[in-house]
């Protein structure tokens, strides 16, 4: 079990970027609008999580 | 599909450098990812009288939503001092509408001859080994190769043109302000200020914003540190804040909006075929977070730099540098003293911000002069000279 990767819910993303700028990844990107985590780029610091203003980033337990 | 410079990002720094671009005689594309113009709109809308005299904005004044006559800053024990439009900074002037702003600039550099495309995402710059020749672009589902001399990076805080091009573009949490804002009808306050709440609980590292739109109309917004920041935090604070505000409580929001402002030092702008503008640049105030004044007039000079160096097909990063020289030359010392005055202040406590709030709240601001300030200051709070002593060096040079 790995550590918990970023995940960002749709619903709840209002698209201002901030996530995607912080990610020292280079993680984020944009598609359809929406901010979108790719996983095996993740390297699960969290940084996104803590920046997002509406909490739309949590953790996804990958098994 | 053959462009002498593609510009990607149709906020104010990538029109207004369309415009001056094309105006000079290039042949331009704007390319923006999303399918509006200005929307939605991510920014707390206040901007400094200077703009006026803007050329592309002078014939339409449309976008003006208030006239400001000043500013309040609320200390956190709610404390006022008043500053009048011109000693407030960038941000108060006029309230915007910030869509209409946009759409302007947009049409200027349209009817001056720049081509535009929305719902136009690009994916990847176009590579002839190491040499960038233009942009790989999706729209409606088709793909797109878009061939340019120049691409320009007008693509916001989250620019990835930058990073494609080599240059780190990743922003420090300590250097963003998380951002979360509502417009909100029935609201009650002086329609004629701009109001700044600070206080580390309230904001930390940042403020609260209640900017007056119309009558009983305000964006009432917060951005706070994301290095101080949990998720969600932004829009907790903020809903906090307007519980406990009679004037905010009665209010109904009726748009809502996220974003992220850089409030970091400029990163390097150009590269061979390359040019970054706006927040992609980050050439914002990192006191404010206001960035509309600094993209408007980089994007001119970008422009400009866009036009002699099509003239002249001269694409290389040395030639480019005019862009850089020129900003720097009109905005880099003010950037770079603001960011260390954002550095000291973010080691204030509550405390020294009421001293420093109730020292200042009666100073006419007027007759203004450093050694006039400091005086009032530790005259009423002789501690506060140990506080400001970082600020008294970096005004004393």
């Amino acid at each position: 079990m790995g550590k918990p990767k970023a995940k960002v819910d749709p619903t709840k993303c209002l698209a201002c970027g901030g996530c995607i700028s912080v990610c020292p990844q280079q993680a984020i990107a944009w598609i359809a609008s929406k901010a979108v985590v790719t996983p095996v780029l993740c390297i699960s610091c969290a940084i996104c999580i803590r920046t997002c203003p509406v909490g739309a980033i949590h953790g996804d337990e990958v098994l | 599909m053959k462009y002498d410079a593609v510009i990607v990002g149709s906020g104010p720094a990538g029109s207004v450098t369309a415009y001056y671009a094309a105006k000079a005689g290039a042949k331009v594309l704007i390319m923006e990812r999303r399918a509006e113009v200005g929307s939605p709109v991510l920014c707390g809308e206040g901007i400094s009288k200077q703009i006026d005299v803007f050329e592309m904005l002078r014939d339409s004044k449309r976008w003006i939503a208030n006239k400001m006559d000043g500013a309040h800053v609320f200390s956190p024990d709610g404390t006022c001092v008043t500053l009048a439009a011109e000693r407030a900074g960038n941000e108060t002037g006029y309230v915007i509408y910030r869509d209409i702003f946009d759409q302007t600039l947009a049409q200027k550099a349209v009817a001056a001859g720049a081509d535009l495309m929305v719902n136009a995402q690009v994916m990847s710059l176009l590579k002839n080994k190491e040499k960038i020749i233009g942009v790989q672009a999706t729209q409606f589902n088709k793909n797109l190769e878009i061939n340019a001399d120049i691409v320009v990076g007008a693509d916001g805080v989250e620019s990835k043109i930058g990073s494609w091009a080599g240059i780190p573009t990743t922003v420090k949490p300590i250097d963003l302000e998380t951002c979360a804002q509502y417009t909100m009808s029935n609201v009650d306050v002086d329609r004629a200020y701009c109001n700044f709440y600070l206080g580390n609980e309230i904001a930390p590292g940042g403020y609260v914003w209640v900017f007056p739109k119309g009558k009983d109309v305000a964006n009432v917004g917060i951005g706070i540190l994301a290095n101080m920041s949990e998720g969600g935090q932004a829009k907790q604070l903020l809903d906090k804040f307007i519980a406990s505000h009679p004037e905010l409580n009665k209010g109904k929001p009726f748009r809502f909006l996220a974003g992220a402002v850089p409030v970091a030092l400029p990163i390097e702008t150009v590269r061979d075929n390359l040019l970054l503008v706006g927040d992609a640049a980050r050439q914002v105030d990192p006191i404010t977070g206001g960035g509309l004044t600094t993209s408007l007039q980089a994007g001119q000079i970008a422009g400009e730099t866009i036009g002699q160096a099509v003239e002249q097909q001269r694409f290389d990063q040395d030639f480019l540098s005019v862009y850089e020289k020129r900003w720097k030359e009109a905005f880099l010392r003010k950037l770079k003293r603001n960011y260390m005055v954002k550095e000291i202040f973010l080691d204030f406590d509550d405390k020294t911000i009421n001293m420093l709030a109730d020292s200042l709240k009666d100073y006419n601001f007027d007759e203004i002069n450093t050694l006039g300030l400091v005086k009032a200051l530790v005259a009423k709070h002789p501690t506060l000279l140990m506080k400001l002593k970082p600020f008294l060096k970096l005004y004393g040079k």
